[in-house]
Order: C-alpha cells, then structure tokens, then sequence
C-alpha cells in the first residue's frame, strides 16, 4: 500500500459539542476559514462523557493530538464542565505516568460562533505536533 | 441493551456522496472516495450525486435500501446540522431504524476548510466516511420512550410579542400563562406615540391586543411576576414564579390623590429619564392593568398614599409569594431595551441637550399640543443634530465595549427608519426646524423608503461620515448654536464640516433585555450581543436548539413591530406543534443500564444533576434505574460507573473508538 497525503501529518482528534463548538466549527466552514486537513472531528453531547481511558486509548491508537472543544461555563448541562475540568486534571496526571508530552491534550471552550478562535486553536495544536513529530523523527 | 434486530443481520452499507452543487465536488473528488469506499467489503453501494437533499437524491437512497437490502445508510455532505433528520427520516421510511444512519460532513468541515488542498480534501473525506462505518456497523437500533406533554405553553414577556404569542396559541385551545415583570403590560410599543406608516399611537395598537388577551379564559395573565427556577425539559417543565405584590389591591377612591402626594419622586423609566415619577405611578393614563402600582425599590413605606384613600386599597407590608406551574413549551418574548450611550459618548451625560432617539420620542408625546416652538430645557430648539448608529454596528478601535460586555457589532435595523420617521413629524409640527443627519449607511429596509424620500424633501441635510472617524460633539453655546459638531463628509470628498445644533439627538440600537437569569435557568444558548440563538437561521428561525423553547421578537433580534408580530405568530404555531400532541417523543440519546454489569454503587446516581437515576430492587439487587424523561443526555454518569455498566444511547464509548480508528486508518485506495 502507498503512502497518502495525510499519512505523515500529525493527526488531531477534536472533541465538539453539539450545542456550541460542533456549529462553531461549522461556523469556520462558512467563512471558509482554512485549517490543517489531518483535523477530525467527532460530536457528542458533552466530553464529560469519556472516561480517562478514553484518552489514553485515542493516544496509542495513535493521534497525535486531542483537542477538547468544550462549551466551557455555557454548557447545557449542569456542573458539565466542572466535572470535565476535574476528569482532565486527572487525564494529564495519567499521561506524565505514561511518558506522553501532556501538551498534545488541550482542554478549550468553543462557542457557536468562535469561528477564528478553533481554527488558531487547532493551527497552534497542529505546528507544535509537527515540530514534535520532526524532533522525534 | 437494547433489543437485538436488525443489527443481527450482517451490515450492508450504502454511502452516498454529494456535490452539494459544487460546493464539495469542486474541492473534494466525489468520484474517488465513492470508489475507494466501496473496497470496504461492508459498503454494498457507493455512490456519489448532484444534491443528496433533493427529491431525487432522497429517492435514490430509498430505492437502493429496498434494491440492495441495505440496512445502514451513509450520506456525505453538509454539515448534519442541515440535514441529518433530512435522511433519517427517508431511512426511517423505508423500513429501516432512523438511528441506523451516519450524516458526515464533508462540506462545512472538509470541502469549505481545505478548498486548497483537494487531495487531502479528498483523503479526510473518505477517512471520515471510513469512521462512520466503524461506529455504524455496530450501532444498536434505538427506540425513543415518550411522556405525556403537558397541554398549557408558558409566555414570559406582556409585551406586543408576548401578547401576540399567547393570543395565537390560545386560539389553538391552548391554555397559556403569559408572565410579565413589570406591573404593567403593552412593553416598550407602549412608548412610542406614532407609528409608521399609520400614525397609530402604540398604546392602541398593544391595547387592542391585551383587551383581546384579558377576554380571553385560556389566557391567564400574571403581571408583576418573574420565573425565579426551572425544572425538567420539553413537553413537561415545572417553572417557579415569583409574584411581587403591587401594592395596590382594590381600585378605591383617591388613588389619584395618592400618586399625587406621594413625596418620592424618581425618574420615570416610561419616560427614558426625562420626566420624574412617584413611587406609587402608573405609567400613562390608560395603563393595564389599571390599578397603579408600588416600585417596592423606591417606596419608604411612609403611609401618606394611604391617607388619600382613606387607608384603604393600599397595603404597604404585603407578602411576596411564589408559584409553580406545570407548561409543556416556554416562549421567549422578552424583549429588547434601547442601548444607553456611555457617558461622554457624543457628549452624552455632559449637556442634558444631547438626548437619545427614545427620549425624543417621548418628549414629542408629552410636549404641549398647541406650542407652535420646540422649547426643550429652556431653550428653542433651531437645529437638531442626529446621529446615526450609536450603539450598533460597532467596531474594534474605533468604539469602546461597555464594562464586561462586547461590542455590539450588528446592525440595530430600525433606528435608520424610527429617526428620519421623527424627523418628518418634527418638520411638519415645526416647519422652520432644520435638520442634520449624521450617518454611516442608511437602511430604511423594506416599504420605508418613502420615508427617506420624505426626509429629503423636508431639506433635511445628510452628511455621511467614515466608519471609523466619530464625529465629534463639542459644546459651543454660540450664536449658530449650542454645539458644533465636526465630523468628516464623505459626500462632500472627505471635507471637514461643522454641523450646528440646539439639539443632538442619538440614534441608539437594541440591545436584548438583560435575561441572563432565564437564559441559565433553561439552557438557551444565546449568540452576539446576548440576543437568544435561533435552532438554526433559515430552517428554524423561531426555535431555540433547545428543545421546547420558542423564540418570539426583539430577544431574539433588532426587529420592526411587524416583525415581531410575524415571528411571535410563528413561535406560537411551532410551540402548538408540540403541545397539540398528547405525548412527545423523548430523546433516544439518553443513559441506560445493563442490569447484569450493575453492582448498585450509586455513584451515578450521586453524578446525575437532574435526578435521573435511582436505586430500585431488581434482578435480584439493588440496581441503578434511570428515568429517560429526566435524563438530559450529558453523559456524566457513564465514566463514573466502576463497572461501566451505563451506555449514553447513541454515544458508546466503544462505538466511538471504533470510529476513531476508522478514521485514523481510512481506506487505501490500492
């Protein structure tokens, strides 16, 4: 099998919310704003949904990065983000044990219109994976 | 888990890849990724089409599902937002579970996004694909529960919109409890004496229609009262109101007596500040209800109201009580209030003679009908001065935020036509007034133009100035005037004019009213300048994402009376939608329990905000059971299960994985 264009770039798994940051992302579409292609996203009513295993499992699966596109203070439900906040206090303390650079796993809130925000959010993930990737290489 | 059908039989996949036009085929190669998809020994057709949405593309999916026997459907396109319901439904028609289908978007997130990159473009729609079919294939068919809607809509806001709402739903047999703040109802359409195009005061025109509502015995109308706290969700919420009391309980003789001598005088808020009121008041004579009431804020509780009627009436130490009641739907009808210039912007605050456009409009009503001169503080008003777009439209460097807020940056879209509207009336009453209009861009949109026209013929002076230069508004008290205001004309090629004025009257946008309280109590996502977010701006523009809550007027957006109207029509008939049907359909995305892998820990239960699960005695233990009409969906009870006994329906944590590393690995296309 050959090599596809994408192979080689760093890989970055964004979380999204239905209610803020899935539009939102949608919403940099719409402005035709450009971003890295190795970029995918899935859509969940909220990230506090995944456990910590999650992570670590999306981490040798081998993404390079996870980006938490949280709705942040704004979220439909109750206490969501307090919790979300805790679980991924507890995410990074289980990637130090494991050895893996705790900057490939940003928590951010995105709202429905945070359109500049998510694509300077996912640029920056995305150039220092690839500086990462280029040092390890 | 849920119970085992289709899924038993071995996946067949259709994908279906759209053109959107061109909008994905320009960038992405439709014709690739349906052929390279198709090496997924699962997918037994791949296909890619002009508009997937259209009848035709609709049709096709149905036709291939039956042809093929296929039983998992794909469609690639825009963003699910649009049309994932689209396609559930044609799954769902022909035969198949309606959650046994995946919309990818590849049009939003792939084709807009990476326009310059069409190979890469082209790979990430096929790995998106890829990931759908992971998750698919192992998807459990969901089946919504259902609950009983409760048959009554509750209204907030008694003005034009909320008024318009309530009528519009009641006379779909619905009972409605319509709720307003303040004492009286009519809102802001209250203050505005003449309106265009038939010169109607607005205290008629909301009169009209609250008559229509007090005769109304579906409507039960509740002023003075706020929704302090919310529980539950679509079809069923139980709303807590606070009820203060007016004050006023009996209409008995010398309550004019009591409005008169009551020693507090406060600015008066249905004037915009420029008259005074008592702390007992009624904001205009024909006010509804038309009992007065007490601004318990302002109020000393002296007693001298009460030694006008006698001790009767008035009762200065009531109780402020609370209520709840049980509605089905809430529309939102709360409002907007005009924006209040910063101090100093345009020399606001500095000279009482700079006034916004709303106080223009109320010192119009209250000046005496037979005065032949504008006198305002004293002073014959010569030249009036407005300016356009203060408050609106705002941009970064040029304008300053309030404290803790962001520019408005829209446009307030009445203020163009309210302005020169009372400009041609001042004309008529005063012929020898002269006017300037300071403007950025004028919109008078839809049928106003004419009233542009008719500014133009009344010699009003337009000078258009830069975006980003504010004219300048300096207090001059010289013979031309009291303020002379320099600013940069366009029209005169970039000239520096200095335009003479007795009075400077400000253009101000809409702001929504402040309802953060509301917005937090029942989760309605909200979007610039705080105004309530519509479901989506073209397909579902009265509804909010949030299930069971209907957006109606100016909280939504800077809207004209007719507008409003329209829109407050609209959010009644999709409120009725719902509350027309006995029962409604739950969500299929909520928590469920595999009792065998539950060992009744209650941690979940501890989790769960919204007292969805409980411990209950079955297959032989204490076991987690949870409510589907409670559950909100979040998710939070699943990591905290050391069993992982819950799934969030829908979301699996394995499905997702699965789908991860779908994506991760795509398909190769040799």
């Amino acid at each position: 099998m050959s090599e596809t264009v994408l192979d080689k770039e760093p890989k970055i798994l964004v979380i999204a919310t239905h209610a803020c940051s899935y539009p939102g992302i949608d919403n940099a579409g719409q402005g035709h704003l450009e971003y890295p292609a190795s970029v995918f996203v899935i859509r969940v009513p909220d990230p506090v949904l995944f456990p910590v295993d999650f992570y670590l499992k999306v981490f040798e699966m081998g993404y390079d990065g996870i980006l938490i596109a949280s709705c942040g203070t704004d979220s439909p439900y109750k206490k969501s983000y307090e919790k979300l906040s805790k679980r991924i206090d507890e995410v990074y303390k289980a990637m130090k044990e494991k050895g893996i650079d705790i900057s490939r796993l940003k928590l951010t809130a995105i709202c429905t219109v945070c359109a500049e925000h998510y694509v300077k959010e996912v640029r920056e993930m995305y150039e220092k994976l690839k500086a990462m990737k280029a040092q390890a290489s | 888990m849920s119970q085992r059908t289709q899924e038993n039989e071995e996946p067949r996949v259709g994908v279906f890849v759209c053109h959107c036009g061109g909008n994905i085929s320009d960038v992405v190669d439709v014709e690739k990724v349906a052929k390279t998809i198709s090496k997924d020994p699962r997918v037994k057709y791949a296909t890619h089409f002009m508009f997937m949405c259209s009848d035709p593309g609709q049709n096709m999916v149905a036709e291939k599902i039956k042809e093929l026997k296929l039983n998992r459907v794909i469609v690639a396109a825009c963003s699910p937002k649009l049309h994932e319901l689209t396609f559930r439904k044609v799954v769902a028609k022909s035969g198949l579970n309606p959650y046994f289908y995946e919309h990818v978007n590849i049009r939003e997130q792939d084709s807009w996004v990476h326009s310059h990159e069409p190979e890469k473009a082209t790979e990430k729609a096929i790995r998106l694909i890829e990931g759908a079919i992971e998750r698919l294939t192992r998807q459990n068919p969901l089946k919504p529960g259902k609950k009983k809607t409760v048959p009554h809509a509750l209204v907030i806001g008694g003005g034009v919109a909320g008024l318009t709402a309530a009528l519009e739903l009641a006379r779909r047999d619905i009972p409605v409890t319509l709720v307003e703040k303040s004492p009286f109802l009519g809102g802001r359409v209250t203050q505005i004496d003449n309106i265009y195009p038939t010169g109607e005061d607005g205290k008629d025109l909301v009169d009209d229609l609250i008559q229509k509502v007090l005769k109304n015995d579906l409507i039960t109308v509740r002023t003075n009262t706020e929704v302090v706290d919310a529980s539950g969700s679509i079809g069923d919420y139980q709303v807590t109101l606070k009820i203060t009391p007016r004050g006023v309980e009996e209409d008995v003789e010398g309550l004019d007596k009591a409005i008169e001598i009551c020693p507090i005088s406060v600015d008066n808020e249905f004037d915009y500040g420029t008259t005074k009121r008592k702390a007992i008041y009624k904001p205009y004579p024909k006010a509804v209800p038309n009992l007065p009431a007490i601004d318990w804020n302002t109020c000393t509780r002296c007693g001298e109201c009460l030694k006008a009627t006698n001790n009767k009436g008035i009762n200065l130490n009531p109780e402020f009580k609370e209520d709840t009641i049980r509605v089905g739907a809430v529309v939102m009808a709360t409002g907007f209030k005009p924006y209040e210039p910063l101090p100093g912007e345009y020399g606001y605050g500095e000279d009482p003679n700079v006034i916004t456009l709303p106080q223009l409009i109320r010192i119009m009503e209250n000046m005496d009908p037979n005065s032949k001169e504008f006198i305002y503080n004293g002073r014959k008003i010569k030249k009036i001065a407005f300016i356009h777009c203060v408050g609106s439209r705002q941009i970064e460097g040029v304008h300053t935020p309030k404290e803790g807020k962001e520019l408005n940056t829209y446009c307030s879209r009445v203020c163009c036509s309210t302005t020169l509207w009372a400009a041609n009336r001042l004309k008529k009453r005063f012929p020898d007034i002269h006017m300037f209009d300071l403007y950025r861009d004028i919109r008078t949109y839809q049928f106003y133009e004419d009233i542009y026209e008719e500014a133009s013929r009344n010699n009003v002076v337009f000078v258009k100035f830069p975006d980003e230069e504010i004219p300048q508004v300096k207090i001059v008290k010289d013979d031309k005037g009291l303020f002379r205001i320099e600013t940069t004309d366009i029209l005169l090629r970039g000239k520096t004019v200095a335009v003479p004025a007795d009075l400077v009257v400000l253009a101000v946008g809409i702001e929504p009213n402040p309802i953060r309280d509301l917005i937090e109590i029942f989760s309605i996502p909200y979007g610039s300048g705080g105004f309530l977010l519509e479901g989506h701006p073209k397909l579902r523009p009265v509804e909010s994402s949030m299930e069971g809550i209907f957006l109606a007027g100016t909280a939504q957006a800077p809207m004209s009376i007719q507008e409003t109207i329209i829109a407050a029509t609209a959010a009644a008939g999709k409120a009725a939608t719902i509350l027309t049907k006995p029962e409604i359909e739950l969500s299929p995305f909520v928590a469920s329990v595999n009792l065998d892998k539950c060992e009744g820990t209650g941690r979940c239960v501890q989790e769960c905000e919204y007292n969805a699960i409980e411990l209950k005695e079955a297959n032989g233990g204490k076991k987690a059971v949870i409510d589907p009409s409670l559950c909100a969906g979040c998710g939070a009870c699943v990591p905290v299960c050391p069993n992982r006994a819950i799934t969030l329906e829908g979301y699996d944590i394995d499905q997702i994985l699965a789908q991860v590393e779908g994506m991760l690995k795509g398909v190769k296309a040799e």
